[in-house]
């Protein structure tokens, strides 16, 4: 595919290594023989994957592949499914997610952008302000607006709602409910953000609004997207995990590595059947 | 041709004459049979409404005046002041237990409760419960709350009893409500780092409220409405002395306890017997109209609040200026 990945070109880096790239100083998170399991079945296999601070990575496959699956591991969001349970090291900033006691000392790191936009019932700036709110946070009263604020113009989305901040935010369209999510997710600084394919509900227009955005907080924050669509992996990661399954249909990851390599040469017969079009 | 005229249906009839063909007939008529039956079938239903509402109204109505609403009864002259205070005060205190009580229930169940023996049984008792006739409440609540508690024909033992009759219906619509708000606020919420029960608090119950608003209003219906088991545990005359008493340990007597003792059990030489009657089924219904009336009003403000529009914000303490 001739796609060029967005930002590869111009931090010279080596096709399919991560180690050249100078500005990703260090892997925010890391996986090593990490696998997962509902109940009896084995959804993940294996994966040892290290991702960037400060990058896109999207992670890419056929459905049933495993990846909202290792997304979801990464905040743990199976700890709400009965029988989910993981094995091997899950590594963020170091130290394993999954030992932590607290969940929410964990979420306050780590974001979550949903397929479907969700949000809650109530004010625009209700919204934004709840991550906020919450006590694990205890944001100061008087900083809340501030930073409600500043949330919605990091979104893209101040100008929009500037006006209705006490409407509801279900009166919103679909593309700006997403980044109303987004809105909420960055207020409260976290240093992930977790995105499960945030444009499938959106219309192409809404979807680059959403693709901008992420190009822009990638600054600040590392960027984990699962995608259905290959233009948007190419257009928005610096890397691309690929995942497919095997026969028992237990997802592992088949190729890691610079986007631009994953998208142009890639070494393994699955991924390039997959990203050509040839099945999933 | 007259084929033109049914234009609602894809099949054009038969390509050389343009009639209606044999299916495309028959097609039409089971459509429009259907349509008309249930059509028939919902005005029915509006029609009973409306028979009883208005067959209760013209009766009652002509009876109610200030004296009747607002003063005892005497011999001579029908009051049912005392009744009204009695049917909204056990109408309160069963509240008071029904509502707590049944709404924890609801969310233990809704929430938490993973899917095992003993959420089985809780549901399956709900269940049953539900359906076990009131006057058998009523022999439980004689038992139990006159006699073993030593409560005596009391306010208080009614309302108790109508509140464990009450119970299982409250749970069952509150859990309703609550499996009724999509996972994906749950999940957001939690993924804010938000506790779980900080998730119940500010998002769970908040969208789940204009169903805990409805449940509340049927067990309020079913609360005025209840005879039996009332006779059995809170008796059937207030004394003249407990008039307008905020004493859960007097006896009491509700609106619909009172419609069967000047009907069933009589007053013998009452003159006005049936006045009385007539006016307190018709004051019943306008207080469950009355009920009813608010809780959609309530509720449409919720909604109008929850789903979207202007939402002019009362109590300013979140205020910002924009």
């Amino acid at each position: 595919m001739a796609v060029k990945p967005y930002g590869a070109s111009k931090q010279g880096v080596t096709l399919g290594n991560l180690q050249h790239d100078a500005a990703a100083s260090s892997a925010e998170i890391e996986a090593r023989h990490f696998n997962f399991f509902y109940g009896h079945f084995k959804a993940l296999s294996d994966i040892s994957i290290a991702i960037c601070r400060n990058r896109v990575t999207a992670l890419i496959g056929p459905s049933g592949c495993g990846k909202t699956t290792f997304l979801r591991a990464i905040n743990r969001m199976h700890d709400q499914t009965a029988g989910a349970r993981s094995e091997g090291e899950l590594l963020l900033n170091g130290s394993d997610v999954n030992v932590l006691s607290d969940l929410t000392a964990l979420r306050k790191r780590v974001g979550m952008i949903f397929q479907r936009p969700n949000p809650f019932p109530m004010s625009i700036f209700d919204n934004v302000a709840y991550g906020l709110r919450v006590e694990a946070q205890r944001t100061p009263r008087g900083e809340i607006h501030d930073r409600v604020e500043k949330a919605l113009r990091d979104a893209f989305l101040w100008d929009e709602v500037k006006n209705k901040l006490h409407n509801s935010g279900l009166a919103l369209s679909g593309g700006q409910q997403q980044r109303l999510c987004i809105a909420r997710a960055i207020a409260v600084q976290p240093e992930v953000v977790l995105m499960d394919e945030p444009c499938a509900a959106l219309d192409p227009i809404a979807t680059l609004a959403i693709e901008d955005l992420i190009r822009e907080i990638v600054k600040k924050y590392t960027i984990v997207i699962v995608t259905h669509n290959m233009q948007q992996a190419a257009r928005v990661s610096h890397y691309t995990a690929f995942f497919t399954t095997d026969a028992s249909r237990t997802g592992q990851m088949v190729e890691y590595g610079q986007t631009q390599a994953i998208f142009t040469n890639p070494r393994d017969r699955r991924t390039e059947d997959y990203i050509s079009g040839r099945f999933g | 041709m007259s084929v033109q005229t049914v234009p609602d249906f894809p099949d054009f009839g038969d390509v050389f004459t343009g009639r209606p063909t044999r299916s495309l007939r028959r097609a039409m008529f089971a459509d429009h049979f259907v349509t008309g039956l249930m059509w028939a079938a919902a005005l029915f239903l509006a029609g009973v409404l409306f028979a009883v509402v208005l067959a209760i109204l013209i009766a009652g109505v002509p009876v109610l005046s200030l004296q009747f609403l607002l003063t005892p009864g005497t011999f001579e002259e029908p009051g049912i002041g005392p009744q009204i205070w009695c049917s909204l005060y056990t109408l309160f205190l069963t509240l008071l237990f029904v509502v707590p009580v049944g709404t924890g229930a609801s969310i233990y169940l809704g929430e938490y409760a993973r899917p095992n023996r003993f959420t089985n049984l809780i549901r399956f008792s709900t269940e049953s419960l539900a359906s076990v006739p009131s006057i058998v409440y009523g022999v439980f609540g004689a038992i139990v709350f006159l006699t073993t508690m030593k409560m005596g024909y009391s306010i208080l033992a009614g309302s108790l009893t109508l509140a464990l009759l009450n119970l299982p219906l409250m749970v069952r619509v509150a859990e309703d409500a609550i499996r009724g708000v999509p996972n994906s606020y749950r999940e957001g919420s939690l993924a804010l780092a938000a506790s779980k029960w900080e998730t119940i608090r500010k998002v769970v119950l908040p969208t789940a409220m204009p169903g805990l608003l409805t449940a509340i209003v049927l067990t309020a219906g079913r609360i005025l409405g209840e005879t039996a088991p009332l006779i059995l545990t809170m008796g059937t005359n207030i004394s003249p002395n407990a008039y307008y008493s905020l004493d859960p340990l007097a006896t009491g007597e509700t609106l619909s306890v009172h419609i069967w003792v000047i009907k069933i059990v009589g007053v013998p030489g009452m003159p006005r017997a049936q006045e009385a009657a007539n006016g307190s089924a018709a004051v019943m219904l306008l207080i469950v109209l009355v009920i009813n009336i608010l809780v959609a009003l309530l509720n449409s403000r919720l909604q109008r609040r929850l789903s979207g529009g202007s939402i002019p914000r009362a109590g300013g303490s979140k205020k910002v200026g924009s």
